[in-house]
């Protein structure tokens, strides 16, 4: 039953910890069967919610906290309320592993002339003529051992996709990301943990060796 | 995100029932041990990115690698303004694409924690942080155009030195008309410099490994601790190539290149001159070489050493000898080199003359060697180290000749010998200015530091110390912006000084850039390809070198009539002491590097520690095994060290890899074996002057070492010498193999 792998939630395996080892056995025994219970279930489920054709999203949340930057960024009005693409920003998620943080000039090529008037593009504005992009705070990481591609990523889900439209882009970016057309500033939503990645990859028949993150 | 506290014990526990249990279990979604913060990292963005830039994907810069002075080209790849990797530069004619395991850890020397961040003034004993401005006009109030120095009262104590720095370098000296300029290398070719001068008429020909079908190596690792590793390890690989070429390695403990070699021989320390009379003996008399070209009294010089009595005095059996001439006949042309532990002897000059001897009487000369021709760029050329400096500099300062010295590129209170009192002798001088990257014994004895930006972070131009027969000018750019603002490249250091001294002349000059920019504009226009300043700068910059073909030269072939002392035991000092140089620590420079620490020893397998190779036949006579301590005592000093016991290494010889035993060179070398360097014996060569390496004489003793410290214990890798039957390589002999395949 390899799907039955990776389906612990990190509070039920903690929870094993606790208390004498019979009772651990126990617990881990209830759980067990509530896992498979699940992992067979949760996957049709899936197939319900998803908007991306082929394509299983992964679960699993995570309660993120709030970071604050130093531009507070709206994320909402550009990608929801002006419905600009994820990727026009962006840019680098389809050419390389990282998808980048826009450069300053990206900003400024819209801010020179647009809601110039507004508290955040003048201090966006300030940075600029600077000559010092803003220091932005990272909100997803991932450790230095695992090897992450938003390239192949987008490749698989967007762009060698059958039936799936690029401008609804954002769906794919949500998987790992959250609804982030909701969020001003972003926030880690997804647990983004090997057990969150692995699911998503046998849901998704992804590559499964060791090394094909891990390297 | 560290989360709850999982300690080892529990975790075994629930992986260990999954085992057990009925289905597996995992700890894929445990929450990371390595923390993962929210919001506390910085990302920077770019604020107006190169059009080819994409973050995440690295971009490969050329450059020159400084790690030893053979100027390998390499290529850096760098990613979102940081250097990640370093390889071989395809381009260069040194390394042509290959980058050796020191070239490789420059990454290491580059972000190496232990780099110093800002200029040292000493205050008393210690050595403080100060500003350049404070570190500067210390050195201006000494050393500069109104502190009255003047002449050899300013001198210099560098290592190699080349190119565009080596000009600055001596203008600075001109400033004061100084001519003290010292270059100190312990891993150098004076010896066989100044035979191959004599003989050929060249300093530093150009040797055709690859054109050879036979080399006989006395002492020459040219694989390992060689002036061009690289290049000669590339040459050597196409000479293995069919028809497969013989190496014949003699000397006394095993190297790289001998553990490389078809017939490895141990001769007596100090005879291999010896063993080269024999052989032109054996090939005169028994195979009719002609000895029409060599001196009346080169002639009569090898006829006193008849094949028995070579046999004798070097301890190479006569059939041996016999093997080696039959082989250097038949493979012609063949190509015989010299090395430090052949030259490191009283009569090192002789033994190298002779092997110059029978390379002229193999005709070789014009063949594996030839001329390296008159350079493009005399002044740019590098100004090659020894140890004959090393001496001449310690005498001087000794007697008060110095005001103020200059020191960078050395360590020569690491590498001198005890018996030189280095110590004392440098700090009779008033002023030491030191540049370093790092603190290391001889910058602790400085008065003022100067912090230098990284080779990586520098620019500079180099000329190889030994040239290719595609000689260049390797330039040096910097791949990334110096991690520490308050470092300067050497190059900067220069230019600072200079203006100290000459500010009509250099003060046009923001930075070295600037001065390189006009150096290079000012080439003859022969050189100028691309035909414009700007499009040879940038061609010079893509593949990080600069063609310098200089004017062709014929090499004279007179050998010079030598002689050799007989062998001499020592009753008091039975063996020999043979400090070997590796690939990797080298003259001990790298001993800071982790990876070069932590990389098994090429012979020994040993990591971050010293050993002593001694022959399983002194060992059991001495009652010692693997990892027990024995003292290694000379007339100078004794040291105690592990022992390592192990088949290539003479009997008489005791074998102590030089580079560890440092005593201040940051938190990864310091307190880490021992430096055999110390218990030297006062013997120089006598027709160079230069410190004879190998020709210190020792008494072994096994030492009982109750309770070994951490640092005291041998860590070896391997384990076993032996394949216990399991034919992981498989043999067969040369017999057999003749039999089938042929001879």
């Amino acid at each position: 039953m390899p799907v039955n792998r990776c389906t612990w939630t990190s509070r039920s395996l903690l929870d094993a910890f606790r208390g004498s080892i019979v009772t651990q056995i126990a617990r881990v025994g209830k759980v067990l069967v509530t896992g498979i219970f699940v992992a067979s279930t949760v996957i049709g489920a899936n197939a319900a919610v998803a908007d991306v054709p082929n394509a299983n999203p992964p679960k699993g949340t995570h309660k993120g906290e709030d970071v604050p930057q130093p531009i507070e960024f709206p994320h909402d009005i550009h990608a929801k309320i002006n419905e600009i693409n994820c990727m026009y920003c962006h840019t680098y998620a389809r050419r390389s592993k990282v998808a980048g943080i826009p450069p300053t000039s990206k900003c400024m090529g819209c801010h020179s002339v647009i809601a110039t008037d507004r508290d955040r593009i003048k201090k966006l504005t300030e940075y600029w003529e600077k000559k010092e992009p803003p220091p932005w705070k990272k909100v997803h990481d991932m450790p230095d051992y695992v090897h992450f591609t938003h390239e192949k990523h987008l490749q698989r889900f967007v762009f060698n996709n059958e039936g799936m439209d690029v401008t609804r882009v954002s769906e794919v970016c949500a998987f790992c990301h959250g609804d982030v057309k909701e969020m001003t500033v972003a926030k880690k939503t997804k647990p983004l943990n090997m057990g969150f990645c692995r699911r998503c990859h046998e849901a998704n028949n992804g590559p499964s060796d060791c090394w094909h993150c891990h390297k | 995100m560290s989360g709850k506290e999982i300690d080892r014990r529990s975790f075994l526990k629930v992986m260990g029932w999954s085992g057990a249990g009925a289905a597996t279990l995992s700890g894929c979604d445990l929450p990371t041990t390595v923390t993962i913060e929210e919001g506390k990292e910085t990302v920077v963005s770019y604020l107006m990115p190169e059009e080819y830039v994409i973050p995440g994907q690295g971009v490969w810069y050329a450059s020159t690698c400084q790690q030893c002075s053979a100027a390998c080209g390499v290529h850096g790849r760098v990613r979102e303004g940081r250097l990640l990797k370093v390889e071989g530069n395809p381009s260069s004619p040194i390394g042509r694409g290959k980058l050796c395991n020191m070239g490789q850890a420059s990454l290491q020397a580059h972000y190496n924690p232990d780099r110093l961040k800002k200029p040292l003034l000493r205050k008393g004993a210690e050595l403080q942080e100060a500003t350049w401005e404070e570190a500067l006009k210390y050195i201006e109030e000494r050393a500069g155009k109104k502190s009255g120095v003047q002449g050899n009262r300013a001198a210099w104590l560098t290592g190699n030195v080349s190119g565009h720095q080596a000009v600055l370098l001596q203008a600075h000296m001109d400033s004061f008309g100084s001519i003290s300029h010292y270059v100190h290398e312990l891993i150098n070719t004076a010896v066989s410099g100044l035979a191959n001068k004599d003989v050929l008429g060249e300093v530093q020909p150009v040797y055709h490994l690859d054109k050879a079908k036979a080399v006989l190596s006395l002492g020459a690792d040219f694989l390992g601790a060689s002036t061009s590793p690289v290049h000669f390890a590339t040459q050597y690989a196409s000479f293995r190539e069919a028809p497969r070429g013989v190496l014949i390695q003699v000397e006394p403990s095993m190297s790289l290149t001998g553990a490389n070699a078809d017939l490895w021989i141990p001769a007596r320390p100090g005879t291999e001159g010896v063993l080269a009379m024999g052989i032109a003996n054996a090939l005169i008399g028994q195979h009719g070489v002609s000895a029409a070209n060599l001196p009346a009294g080169v002639k009569q010089a090898i006829d006193g050493y008849g094949i028995d009595r070579a046999a004798d005095i070097t301890g190479v059996p006569r059939t041996q000898i016999e093997a080696i001439a039959k082989t250097l006949k038949e493979r012609a042309p063949s190509l015989v080199l010299t090395g430090a532990s052949a030259e490191g002897h009283a009569h090192g000059y002789n033994i190298a003359a002779a092997a110059l001897m029978l390379n002229v009487l193999l005709g070789n000369v014009g063949q594996t060697i030839t001329s390296s021709g008159d350079p493009a760029f005399p002044q740019l050329a590098a100004r090659a180290g020894n140890t004959r400096d090393l001496f001449a500099f310690a005498e001087g300062a000794d007697k008060g000749a110095f005001d103020v010295v200059f020191m960078w590129g050395t360590n020569p209170v690491y590498t001198a010998p005890a018996f030189l009192n280095f110590e004392d002798k440098l700090s009779k001088v008033p002023v030491k200015v030191a540049f370093a990257m790092y603190r290391d014994e001889t910058v602790a004895k400085a008065d003022v530091v100067l912090p230098l930006s990284s080779p990586y972070e520098s620019w500079g131009t180099h000329l190889a110390a030994y040239n290719s027969d595609e000689p260049t000018v390797a330039v040096q750019q910097p791949l990334m912006q110096p991690i520490y603002p308050d470092t300067k490249s050497v190059g900067d250091v220069l230019l600072a000084l200079l203006k100290m001294r000459e500010p009509n002349t250099y003060s046009a000059f923001n930075d070295y850039y600037a001065y390189l920019r006009k150096a290079f504009s000012e080439l003859p226009a022969t050189h100028k390809v691309g035909g414009s300043d700007d499009a040879m700068w940038v061609q010079s910059l893509q593949r990080a070198l600069l063609a310098a073909k200089g004017t062709p030269k014929e090499l004279s072939a007179k050998p010079v009539a030598v002689d050799f002392p007989a062998y001499e035991k020592d009753a008091a000092y039975p063996m020999h002491l043979a400090p070997a140089a590796r690939l990797g620590m080298w003259d001990g420079r790298n001993a800071n590097l982790p990876w070069l620490q932590e990389q098994p020893d090429q012979i020994s397998k040993v990591v971050w520690g010293s050993w002593a190779e001694l022959h399983p036949k002194t060992a059991d006579r001495l009652g010692v095994k693997n990892g027990d301590y024995i003292s290694v005592t000379s007339a100078q000093g004794s040291i105690e060290v592990p022992v390592y016991v192990y088949r290539g290494v003479h009997p008489d010889v005791v074998a102590v890899p030089i580079g560890q035993g440092h005593t201040d060179y940051g938190r990864y070398a310091t307190g880490r074996g021992v430096n055999p360097l110390k218990v030297l014996s006062q013997v120089t060569d006598g027709k160079t002057g230069e410190l004879a390496l190998y020709a210190t004489r020792v008494k072994v003793a096994k030492v009982e070492k109750k309770k070994p410290g951490i640092n005291e214990l041998m860590v070896r890798f391997g384990g076993s010498e032996s394949q216990v039957g399991r034919k992981l390589v498989a043999s067969v002999t040369a017999d057999s193999f003749n039999r089938t395949e042929g001879a």
